[in-house]
């Protein structure tokens, strides 16, 4: 049985409906990401499982529990929010012990599960300070310590790491997967972030316009796309129309033949072909972009422009503009997708 | 440099416009006699001390204090739910507050008065003839700084994240009021309490106009003194002015401070 479940959820605000007819459901101590553009609507719809947003329809349980009329105060659900929203007028302990006090527990028991959370989320030695004497990700921190406290039900997480810098922001990533795997909490964590969608979900959510337009683990999300969308918002994917893949390689397809750029075998001058890769397709490079530890080359194929990722072995190795290559195509990485 | 001493220049002018009458009257209030010579004729602190020994002028200050205090005690607690209140709840009725704050500058003191004088005559809150209806009065004085200044406040903090965090943590919305979102606009309403503090000391109009003589307040018993020495008014004067200028000198401070 699922531990959350959404059915039939919608929502709109005035005449614009934020999303509708919305399901899914998460097991026990599982890490799911709502992932979408901006103006999706997963933060409405995180804010509708958290009950700072009434829905209009459908129904929300977690453990059975109908929740859905429920006041926030009364859900035991936990939140981090994207602005922090700590209380400046308390110390960081006293952000942390606040929904303790508020339940009236003794105060050796607040200050008992205040160091154990301030432990958990390394945040030792700042117990003291007010929130405009710490750092982005230590107030990161203090507000997840904040919600954490209060041993919630769910841990929602609401874009919490897009103000920080990149650097910051992995060492969070890490953390937060670290703590939620450590006490096994059942968590939504939503995000604009394909990649940080990867890196930290079980599952994903991906939404567009108000609707969950494919889910999955974060592999078949990303290797898998069932729509241009998807194959447009998760990856820099090639997509060629039916006239395109039916004139590059001979395949009729529907919709569109989506290819990721690492998926394709380049075949350098001098090079063999793979005996299991198919027929190569001889390709002119164009252009090249560094992209750190990847090269993305933009290569043309019997007319059709291409993107290929190669990695970034040696500095020796890139290929100039006017190169003459060998593509190769993996049957299994070609996606049809609507 | 030229362009330097001019600004310098123009600064100093308007000093000098803005401290001689200070001065001047400073001086006066500390000079024994200061008539048919240039310079006063010899110091003391006579007049201070007549002063605040005059129970008259003690009861005077301490009614000014006691109406300034009521106001800004009801101001505080019909002005600050009510900012919050359309803050968190109707933002839409911001700009018809904004007008609705600034109708008393429209109306001039003199015909406010007998409006309130007729409002408070009969009907539910018959207050004419005491100190009470400077209550009422001030309140309005009063009403534009505080407002704009807690309004400002609440704008200043992410109310709404706060108030959503307090609620999730368990907390009613009174409880989060209080706890989380009085102390973070703390120093706005103080700064705002003082300033109109220091405002509702020097009213003379609608105090002599509402209530006179009856309820003798700091101004109207400077106007009822006025004739009788201008060393002694000029003790009264600048008595009250150094009050107001410590009062003003807490609230700019306590503007300076945004952080905590």
């Amino acid at each position: 049985m699922s531990y959350l479940e959404v059915s039939s959820l919608s929502k709109a605000f005035g005449q614009q409906p934020v999303f509708e007819d919305i399901h899914f459901s998460l097991q026990e101590g599982e890490l799911v990401t709502l992932l979408g553009p901006s103006g999706c609507g997963k933060s409405t719809l995180l804010r509708c499982i958290a009950g700072l947003t009434d829905v209009d329809s459908g129904r929300i349980t977690v453990a059975g529990l109908d929740i859905t009329r429920m006041p926030p105060q009364k859900r035991n659900i936990g939140m981090v929010f994207q602005s922090y929203a700590l209380f400046p007028n308390l110390r960081v302990a006293d952000n942390i012990a606040f929904g303790l006090r508020v339940k009236n527990l003794p105060a050796d028991e607040c200050a008992q599960r205040v160091a154990d959370v301030v432990r958990l989320v390394e945040l030792g030695g700042h117990e003291d300070k007010y929130v405009h004497q710490l750092s982005g990700g230590q107030r990161q921190r203090v507000a997840l310590a904040r919600a954490l406290v209060v041993r919630p039900r769910i841990l929602l997480l609401d874009e919490p790491l897009s103000a920080l810098d990149a650097r910051i922001r992995k060492n969070l990533q890490e953390e937060i997967r670290r703590i939620q795997q450590q006490i096994r909490l059942t968590t939504v964590f939503v995000t604009h972030d394909q990649e940080e969608a990867l890196i930290l979900s079980d599952r994903i959510f991906l939404m567009n316009a108000g609707r969950i337009v494919q889910s999955g683990s974060a592999e078949s999300v990303y290797t898998r796309p069932e729509s241009r969308f998807v194959a447009g918002f998760m990856g820099n994917y090639n997509l060629l129309d039916a006239a395109a893949a039916r004139a590059l390689l001979g395949l009729d397809v529907k919709g569109h033949l989506a290819i990721r750029p690492e998926s394709i075998h380049v075949v350098l001058p001098g090079e063999t072909p793979l005996a299991n890769q198919g027929k190569s397709y001889p390709a002119v490079v164009q252009q090249h972009q560094l992209l750190g530890n990847v090269i993305r080359y933009v290569v043309d194929s019997g007319g059709c422009r291409l993107m290929v990722d190669l990695l970034n072995r040696s500095a020796s190795s890139l290929l100039a503009q006017g190169a003459t290559v060998q593509l190769q195509f993996n049957a299994e990485e070609l996606q049809e997708v609507a | 440099m030229r362009a330097e001493h001019y600004h310098k220049a123009v600064v100093w002018l308007f000093t000098a416009v803005l401290g001689i009458p200070v001065l001047a009257t400073l001086l006066y209030s500390l000079s024994q006699r200061w008539g048919a010579t240039i310079l006063p004729e010899g110091l003391t602190l006579d007049w201070y001390l007549r002063l605040w020994q005059d129970t008259r002028f003690l009861a005077a200050f301490g009614h000014s204090l006691l109406i300034a205090a009521a106001t800004l005690a009801l101001s505080t607690l019909l002005i600050v739910p009510t900012a919050f209140v359309v803050f968190y709840y109707f933002p839409r009725l911001e700009r018809w507050m904004n007008i609705l704050i600034l109708m008393q500058f429209a109306v001039p003191p003199v015909v406010s008065s007998v409006g309130l004088l007729q409002l408070y005559a009969e009907g539910p809150l018959p207050i004419i003839g005491t100190p009470w209806v400077l209550v009422g009065c001030y309140f309005t004085i009063a009403l534009p700084f505080m407002y704009r200044s807690v309004s400002n406040g609440l704008k200043a903090i992410h109310v709404h994240d706060l108030m959503d965090a307090a609620h999730l943590l368990g907390a009613s919305t009174p409880h989060a009021f209080l706890t989380i979102i009085l102390p973070n606009i703390r120093k706005s309403l103080l700064a705002s309490l003082f300033l109109s503090f220091s405002l509702l000391l020097g009213d003379f109009v609608f105090a002599n106009m509402l209530v006179g003589a009856r309820y003798e307040t700091l101004n109207v018993y400077l106007f009822s003194v006025r004739a009788t020495s201008g060393h002694f008014t000029s003790a009264i004067v600048m008595s009250y002015f150094l009050f107001a200028l410590g009062v003003t000198w807490i609230a700019t401070r306590l503007s300076r401070q945004t952080d905590l």
